[in-house]
């Protein structure tokens, strides 16, 4: 299921990874809504021999074909995405994102901290395309840690976010310093960055688009330095039944809905809470990072608002 | 003597899951003369907080003691993310690593030898390792009130109070108490309150070789001693008393 796999072992990988595939979804059936319970009665249009696939959704597209579904998802909310964001959830996503950061506390405070010759962090934030996570950073580590030194690259794949976040640039402190970065790149490809070059890498509600988890937790990996922290703050399981009722009811009726009328775009919407859906559980997505060679902190994730969402985090190890 | 006993807290004691044998592995809640205790912490965890604990002694409980400890084991400052409740691992390592160190630092003559002139009681045990407990903060006793503050946060209450258990419970285990019956739980508790308050003594005390925080520890022992003799001999005095009040009333005609 990987583009690096030679050509031959390809095609037995398709058929594992269908078979895998359609496991996970019955495992996970007593989760999910009647939507998806519809969505398993319909009998698979992919034929055997077509090329892999992956879930847009709870759509079944070709993984060539995901990047570029997600990449016009993410172009046609850039605009309105701050605005949406605060309507879906009420307002909260801003308060996680402040304890995601105040809890990494970023920073090198030169006043307690022995003189090196290093000054600084070097973060890297993935899918960070407005920026949102970036200034927090920034900020966090000016004000709080009295460093001015701790530097963050953006990445995201899709050049209208950032178009967005230099926007936003802008109006911070931040425009035109050495500290913040701009660049457009695939999580799972991270050529421009070097081996063992970052102290922190963070994705915040963006690892749920990417066709391929595993590889950019892999990537992540390779760029961290030895001790660095892998960081992810996304969408998880609410661990409450009840809860959970009442949350399924407002993602799958008035996100949408909400989305149609704040944004005039309704699919978009769409997939964002059916992407949510089908994000892997707690527990699964620590394997995951475990698995990539991480060590996680205690239980591996804490988890916000109930469940809505989750940070996980996992730390390299230093030998 | 028994091979396994139940431990850990009052509460967590009587679950019927601490004799599965599966559980053991992860969580011993009993003393066992057979397993050896798997290492309490995990490896990098352990290095990074071994070598924070060095930097308390300066910097306190603090995040920057965790963030030099992190460099001095080849880590970075980030790596402290390792650690889900910051500062308060670096005080629940000093409590944990203080408490299982207690089984070696302090030796008692070889139980049952003879000729070895008088028996050390249960009591003066308890004396001796709850002292040894407390010297064991010693070097950091100028900072402890900050770990105090910190376990008296709200989400640490429970796991700090859980840990004091612990302790009362290993300093009664090593002095060979082997209670089975209510005293168990009152042994514990009288031993959970008397060495908290002894410790925030310690904080204040400035006396040479903190010979007034030994002179405290014997009074709230000898208190103990006291209120629980006392209390025996009331229970003695009003099951006589009352059996006799029934049998006068007996011998009246009454049936009871």
């Amino acid at each position: 299921m990987n583009a690096q796999i030679p050509r031959q072992l390809l095609r037995r990988q398709l058929l594992v990874g269908g078979k895998r595939r359609l496991a996970g979804d019955v495992s996970r059936g007593f989760s999910s809504s009647v939507r998806q319970t519809q969505q398993q009665t319909v009998p698979p249009k992919i034929p055997r021999d077509a090329p892999a696939t992956t879930h847009f959704g709870f759509e079944t597209v070709a993984e060539a074909l995901k990047e570029q579904k997600v990449g016009a998802v993410f172009s046609s909310v850039a605009s309105s995405y701050d605005t949406m964001n605060d309507l879906m959830s009420l307002g909260i996503h801003r308060l996680w994102k402040d304890h995601f950061v105040r809890n990494l506390n970023p920073g090198r405070n030169p006043l307690t901290s022995p003189p090196s010759s290093e000054q600084g962090w070097n973060i890297l934030d993935i899918a960070g395309g407005t920026g949102d996570i970036a200034f927090r950073m920034l900020d966090h580590a000016s004000t709080i840690n009295n460093d001015a030194h701790t530097r963050v690259t953006v990445a995201d794949i899709n050049v209208d976010m950032l178009a967005e976040g230099k926007k936003r640039a802008l109006q911070s402190p931040y425009a035109r310093t050495p500290r913040l970065k701009f660049v457009e790149a695939n999580a799972e490809k991270l050529d421009m960055i070097p081996d063992s070059s970052i102290d922190l890498y963070t994705v915040a509600f963006g690892i749920r688009n990417f066709t391929h988890k595993d590889a950019a937790i892999r990537e992540a990996y390779r760029v961290l330095k030895p001790g660095g922290v892998f960081a992810c703050l996304e969408f998880s399981k609410v661990n409450n039944p009840l809860f959970d009722a009442v949350y399924k009811r407002w993602s799958f009726s008035a996100i949408p809905l909400i989305g149609q009328l704040v944004a005039s775009d309704r699919d978009s919407y769409q997939y964002l809470v059916e992407s949510i859906e089908k994000f892997p559980s707690q527990t699964e997505f620590r394997d995951m990072i475990r698995k990539a060679g991480f060590l996680v902190p205690g239980q591996g994730w804490e988890d916000l608002t109930g469940g809505i969402a989750a940070i996980h985090k996992g730390v390299k190890p230093a030998k | 003597m028994p091979t396994a006993r139940l431990a850990n807290s009052v509460l967590g004691s009587f679950r019927a899951s601490s004799f599965r044998p599966a559980l053991w592995r992860q969580r011993c809640l009993y003393h066992s003369y057979e397993y050896s205790q798997p290492a309490p912490f995990p490896p990098a965890e352990s290095a990074i907080l071994s070598s924070a604990i060095a930097h308390v002694p300066n910097y306190g409980f603090t995040l920057d003691a965790l963030k030099l400890g992190a460099r001095d084991a080849g880590y970075l400052d980030v790596s402290t993310n390792l650690l889900p409740r910051g500062v308060f691992d670096l005080v629940n390592y000093h409590l944990v690593m203080q408490r299982l160190a207690l089984k070696d630092s302090v030796q008692f003559p070889a139980e049952g030898g003879q000729g070895n002139g008088k028996k050390l009681g249960i009591g003066a045990k308890v004396r001796t390792l709850t002292l040894s407990r407390l010297r064991a903060n010693e070097p950091i006793i100028h900072r402890w009130q900050e770990a105090l503050a910190i376990m008296a946060q709200p989400s640490y209450i429970s796991p700090s109070l859980a840990e004091l258990a612990k302790l009362a419970d290993e300093i009664w285990f090593l002095a060979g108490d082997t209670s089975v019956d209510t005293s168990w739980y009152t042994k514990r508790a009288s031993l959970s309150t008397i060495y908290s308050a002894t410790e925030v003594f310690m904080t204040q005390d400035k006396s040479k070789n903190f010979a007034e925080t030994e002179q405290f520890l014997d009074a709230r022992l000898e208190e103990v001693t006291k209120v629980g003799g006392f209390l025996q001999a009331f229970g003695e005095w009003a099951d006589f008393t009352g059996h006799s009040a029934v049998n006068v009333l007996r011998s009246k005609g009454l049936r009871i």
